[in-house]
């Protein structure tokens, strides 16, 4: 099992990423963008590409867009061909803003992007913890998860998508993650909850085979129990909710 | 055919929310902007469109479809248009080439462009001038206001133009500067900087009389007469800014100066005493280092950047972080940044100062947008980078309106050897090559070392204020972190921050000998710069390296193919000479002794000032529970969420103590990050300085920053013997005697409380004339001084995971007061919102303090302690009232007190090393076996009820924790 993790522009989580799925059994390496562009080939040594949390090109016309066109320009041939086969692709923070940027999810119907990640309604970047629920428990990176508490950090979170499309989303099982309140509820778009303003609460959505999962929160920042807020106050395992996602990669090779 | 690109967001955006809100006006709406300097076919304006924007969410403007799209905001009279000035750092500029460049490739090479913001309103004309100055900065930017059929007929006409650098084509010839002229002649060299042929100045060189004259003194020895880039060097190598004149000045009877005596003098005496020695590098280097653990330094830096926040806030502030960023990358060979520290000083956002750096013109920038560009600043600049900033504070007072301060600090991990050799060493040799890499040389912050010496006057040089981009910086730093360091691939690197090429070879020359410089090799933004501006030019994003020859192909490509440029400039040499060409010509040539060492030692007097007694003030009559209520809403108490939510501090994934705690998220006095996936060991932050003190007594204000310091890391659970501390000495008007004795008092302070704690300064930085002279709106001539200001960044290890603590107490604990508490509330938060009374200022007796401090530390590894927290702004009122807030836990509270101290000198005095505890009842046994009776005080208990109850003999007040939270996390007005 092997992880290619992406690095480069201004992308800044791929070591506690890397070290996630190192931790669960994986195999990895974190490739800079332009090697991966010199030697597309190697893409097929892995079985999960992961792009990381981060500012690629500091959110220059919009968070994820630079990254994202940088790789329709280079390597978008392969990276849908990866997405098609039986392989994981995660893209987190502003990997999310990535995948969306590059159409691969929620990928209905064409090659183009059809939902769009807009600034947060609160107007400013938000890092706080966050509840979420899984909605569609048939992508592998979501199997048996009920609710994870992660953190959220960006400034481009709110999930802005067309209604016809939302229809399609929703038809298909598409969304991954979505906003609760402290009862478990949906957070109905209530600040700070739901961080972000987004749309049916959403914080992930994944495609239409669920391989390839776009999140916002970091599961990789709530990895293990001591990144737990108040954890002092609280009984916990070793591991907190993140570790679940990193898991479920490793069960779906298993 | 079009040269611009104009894009609008369907839906409204959270910048357009804001600032809707903040000017009460809903018809306001952004439209993102590029202005190219060549002409776009069709197929090129619709692929570069689709290249920059988002198809769901925003609309590309068209001639075509402009009215149709635009027809929703008909109603709109005003289009306020936004550019940076040519030369101005734009970095969606660079990002948006840079895309077009790698998708175009090889059919659209040359061009330039710019980015803008236009904004569409509906309101008065006079409104939106109001708008339009908060929106923008007109030392960077240029704004353009015009009706808004006015900008449709624009669009359609193609009227939009990018204005580029347009610096005059300059033949350089070498200058030669006669020095043989009157001592007024030379004082306007520098003052004013050198005359030009067209009698124009360059601006500051912040030389005085004295310093002149040593320069004319050297060049008559060597029979010659100096160059303008001589000149240049010498007043960048030797200003305040970077040789601390005054640090190293005789003052008084002390020789050897304040800095060796008291600073450096107190690490010394501390090392002298503890066997222990846990400082790797002390003072010589971009930051101070400590051992981690067996195989790790970790490093910390703080630094200021207040004058270019007062005239820039958002570059300013920005150029701050990332700068001490790169201090970090220059230490040893380049350790990695793990955290970021910040703390504001500021004037009260909400009141308008109306302040002119001119009679009638000229005007400081309003409160509230230096507040709001600051915060934004370093928010940019953290997150962008990657680096998390969990730790900081910000404080409010009106000496701040002149100046604020901007302290930004940066920690960095490195392992102790590298390739066999110890990582912190690091030396140019002879014969290894100049390697400038990261970004371009531009016009942007000639003069800042200079001009960050000297008061804010109208002199100060606009070109000074530089702007950060820290993605460039970010690509940079990934290679040496991760690409070059650990192969050993260069033998030294430092980072250019004030003074450029000039201060950064300079300095590193020392290691070699001297060096050898050309400068027409360093790469530029634009054309046109003269060499001394090439020289000392402070644009960001930079790093010079010592490479050997045989290494320097492989660096230059590894640099290369991360997108990152770098440039051979020159040579380090054996003979201990700074020589700089351009072009051949030879335009600098000093011994290096000279440029180093040659500069005038000052000679300083102090005379004891007058103190300045706070006015006394009527306490109005008013509850308890009101006194709590508005200390928790001043601003200097009230929560600082809304900073710490913008700041990631998750990122690196190493957060453990977060800077909001409790389930009620009270903003922390210290923060705690793991840096290793393999050793629990962590890191404890925090920092203190107490400028409402100073005036008072400087002594006392220095051992209570300390104090404090120190403390909020015992209370966090690091391992005493490992705690370090910075001073960062922020003065005003340090050319007075009653200013320097002052000076005096808080760095002695310094060496008896540092030698006291045994907690050694490892790194320091000072900025001495953080004053303003001005005009009031009447045209009067002020001056304002901000009051002394010493920050002390404290920074520790925590040997295991179970000594951290937390703040909040359970149900049943006992609540218990360390440390005893006397009447001082002079200069308290109590004193300026409540009233004043008679009463001393707080002063540290550090031998009860560390009493305390050991026996909390032998309690809290012994699992006694349950939840603490330091008491400081505020007294034990505040903590106890944070504590429920962060636990949502009522207390019950005794007030019957002993000693004769009234109950509001018990609960809001702000005596120092106190420290707030809670534990479970039947550890009492245990706690008094370490603790004597007199050391602590029982004030009551956790109930768990939604109250805090406080009787005294007579009554029983309540207040509901809901309701203290929310006078806590009150909103600051004018942010």
């Amino acid at each position: 099992m092997n992880v290619l993790v992406l690095s480069g522009y201004g992308i800044n989580c791929e070591n506690e990423t890397l070290h996630a799925f190192e931790v669960v059994g994986f195999k990895g390496k974190i490739i800079h963008i332009n090697d991966l562009i010199q030697n597309p080939k190697q893409l097929y040594n892995y079985q999960v590409f992961a792009i990381p949390g981060g500012f690629s090109y500091g959110d220059d016309t919009g968070s994820g867009n630079a990254m994202a066109k940088k790789i329709m320009t280079n390597l978008y041939d392969q990276l849908t061909d990866f997405s098609l086969k039986d392989k994981l692709i995660i893209g987190i923070c502003n990997g999310c803003q990535i995948l969306i940027n590059l159409g691969l999810v929620p990928s209905l119907n064409k090659k183009d992007p059809e939902v769009a990640l807009i600034e947060n309604k609160s107007g400013s970047y938000e890092c706080r913890w966050v509840d979420v629920k899984v909605s569609n428990n048939k992508s592998p990176w979501l199997e048996n998860i009920s609710t994870l508490n992660l953190p959220v950090a960006h400034q481009e979170g709110q999930f802005m998508i067309p209604i016809n499309i939302l229809k399609s989303i929703k038809a298909n099982n598409l969304i991954g993650l979505q906003y609760i309140d402290h009862h478990k509820k949906l957070a109905k778009g209530q600040f700070p909850f739901n961080p972000n303003g987004s749309k049916d609460d959403i914080a992930a959505l994944t495609n239409q085979n669920g391989n390839v999962l776009a999140m916002m929160p970091h599961p990789e920042r709530a990895f293990y129990h001591y990144h737990i807020p108040n954890w002092q106050s609280k009984t916990l395992k070793k591991f907190g909710d993140g570790y679940k996602i990193f898991m479920n990669a490793k069960k779906f090779f298993a | 055919m079009t040269n611009t690109i104009q894009i609008l967001s369907i839906e409204k955006t959270g910048k357009e929310s804001s600032l809707q809100k903040e000017h009460n006006n809903k018809s306001i709406k952004i439209i993102d902007g590029y202005f190219f300097s060549t002409n776009l076919d069709d197929q090129k304006f619709t692929k570069i469109s689709k290249l920059i924007s988002n198809d769901v969410s925003q609309t590309i403007l068209t001639k075509k479809n402009v009215n149709k799209v635009l027809s929703g905001y008909s109603n709109f009279n005003w289009v306020v248009e936004i550019k940076f000035l040519p030369g101005v750092t734009d970095n969606i500029a660079t990002t948006v080439k840079e895309i077009i460049k790698d998708n175009l490739k090889s059919s659209f090479k040359s061009f330039e462009l710019g980015s803008t913001k236009i904004i569409l309103i509906k309101g008065r004309k006079e409104d939106i001038t109001k708008i339009s100055k908060n929106e923008a900065n007109p030392l960077i930017q240029t704004i353009k206001i015009y009706p808004f059929k006015k900008y449709l007929n624009n669009f359609k006409k193609n009227q939009f133009k990018i204005e580029k650098v347009k610096l005059p084509k300059k033949k350089y010839s070498k200058k030669e500067i006669n020095l043989n002229i009157s001592d007024h002649q030379l004082s306007l060299i520098g003052k004013l900087g050198i005359e030009e042929n067209d009698k124009s100045r360059r601006g500051t060189l912040g030389l005085d009389l004295e310093s002149l004259k040593a320069i004319r003194n050297y060049f008559s020895t060597i029979k010659r007469k100096p160059t303008d880039v001589e000149i240049e060097t010498l007043a960048q190598t030797w200003s305040e800014h970077c040789k601390h004149k005054i640090f190293s000045a005789k003052i008084d009877d002390i020789h050897e100066g304040i800095f060796k005596k008291y600073i450096k003098g107190a690490t010394e005496k501390i090392i002298q005493l503890r066997k222990d020695n846990f400082c790797v590098s002390l003072f010589t280097d971009n930051a101070g280092g400590i051992e981690f653990n067996k195989d790790w330094i970790i490093c910390h830096k703080v630094e200021t950047h207040n004058t270019p926040s007062a005239l820039d806030p958002f570059g300013g502030a920005i150029t701050g972080i990332v700068g001490v960023n790169r201090d970090c990358l220059g230490f040893g060979k380049g350790a990695k940044p793990i955290a970021n520290t910040y703390a504001y000083y500021l004037a009260d956002p909400n009141k308008k100062y109306q302040l002119y750096r001119q009679k009638n013109k000229d005007p400081m920038l309003p409160a509230n947008f230096i507040a709001k560009g600051i915060i934004s600043g370093v928010r940019v600049g953290g997150n962008c980078s990657g680096i998390p900033t969990p730790q900081g504070n910000v404080y409010f007072d009106d000496r701040f309106a002149g100046k604020p301060l901007v302290f930004c600090g940066t920690v960095g991990i490195i392992p102790k050897k590298i390739k066999g050799k110890l990582s912190h060493k690091k030396k140019a040799n002879p014969g290894d090559i100049i390697l400038m890499a990261g970004g371009r040389v531009g016009k942007d912050g000639i003069h800042g070392a200079t001009f960050s010496s000297e008061e804010l006057d109208p002199n100060s040089p606009v070109s000074a204020v530089q702007i950060g981009d820290p993605i460039t910086q970010k690509k940079m730093s990934d290679v040496i972190i991760r690409e070059l360091r650990d192969e050993n691939l260069y033998s030294s690197i430092t980072d250019n921050g004030a003074g450029g090429l000039s201060s950064s070879i300079g300095e590193m020359a020392k290691e070699s000998g001297g060096f050898i410089v050309n400068l027409e090799k360093v790469p530029l933004k634009y054309n046109g710069l003269y060499p001394w501006e090439i020289w000392v030019s402070e644009s960001q994003e930079r790093m010079t390296l010592a490479v050997p020859p045989k290494n320097v192909k492989k660096v230059i490509k590894r640099f290369n193919v991360r997108g990152v440029e770098a440039t051979i400039i020159g040579k380090f040499i054996k003979k201990e000479k700074a020589i700089v060409k351009y072009n051949k010509t030879e335009i600098l040539n000093l011994d290096m002794e000279f440029l180093h060492e040659g500069y005038p030692k000052l000679n300083l007097k102090t005379s004891f000032p007058k103190i300045k007694k706070e006015k006394k003030k009527i306490i109005k009559k008013s509850s308890l529970i009101d006194k709590l209520h508005k200390l928790l809403s001043s601003p200097n108490i009230v929560s600082k969420e809304f900073i710490a939510t913008q700041y990631d501090h998750e990122v690196q994934a190493t957060s453990i103590i977060k800077p909001l705690q409790g389930e009620g998220r009270v903003f922390g006095n210290a923060t705690a990050i793991k840096p290793l996936f393999d050793d629990e060991k962590s890191i404890a932050l925090s920092q203190a300085a107490y400028p409402q003190y100073a005036e008072t007594n400087p002594y006392d204000m220095a051992g209570c920053s300390i104090d404090t310091a120190y403390k909020n890391l015992i209370v966090s659970g690091a391992n005493s013997k490992k705690i370090a501390i910075l001073d960062n000495f922020c003065w005003c008007s340090s050319d007075e005697p009653d200013r320097l004795y002052q000076l005096k008092e808080a760095a002695k302070a310094c060496y008896d409380y540092a030698v006291a704690y045994q907690t050694p300064f490892i790194s320091g930085k000072d900025s001495m004339f953080n004053d303003f002279k001005g005009f009031d709106k009447t045209g009067k001539s002020v001056k304002i001084s901000i009051p002394p200001t010493l920050l002390i960044s404290s920074i520790g290890v925590v040997d295991k995971i179970s000594h951290l603590t937390k703040i909040t107490p359970d149900d049943g604990d006992i609540l218990l007061v360390l440390g005893a508490t006397r009447n001082e509330l002079q200069d308290s938060v109590y004193s300026k919102i409540i009233g004043y009374e008679k009463s001393k200022n707080p002063v540290v007796n550090s031998k009860d303090a560390l009493r305390t401090y050991r026996n909390f530390e032998k309690a809290n590894k012994l699992g006694i302690i349950n939840s603490a927290i330091g008491i400081d702004l505020g007294g034990l009122g505040i903590a106890v009232t944070k504590m429920a807030i962060a636990s949502k836990k009522g207390f019950t509270i005794d007030l019957k007190l002993k000693n004769k101290i009234s109950v509001d000198q018990f609960l809001f005095s702000e005596t120092q090393s106190r420290i707030l505890v809670s534990m479970k009842k039947n550890k009492l046994a245990n706690f008094k076996k370490i603790f004597k009776a007199s050391d602590y005080t029982i004030i009551g208990k956790c109930t768990g009820s939604d109250v805090i109850e406080f009787k005294d003999n007579k009554k029983i007040m309540r207040g509901k924790i809901s309701d203290f939270a929310k006078s806590y996390k009150q909103n600051i007005k004018g942010l």
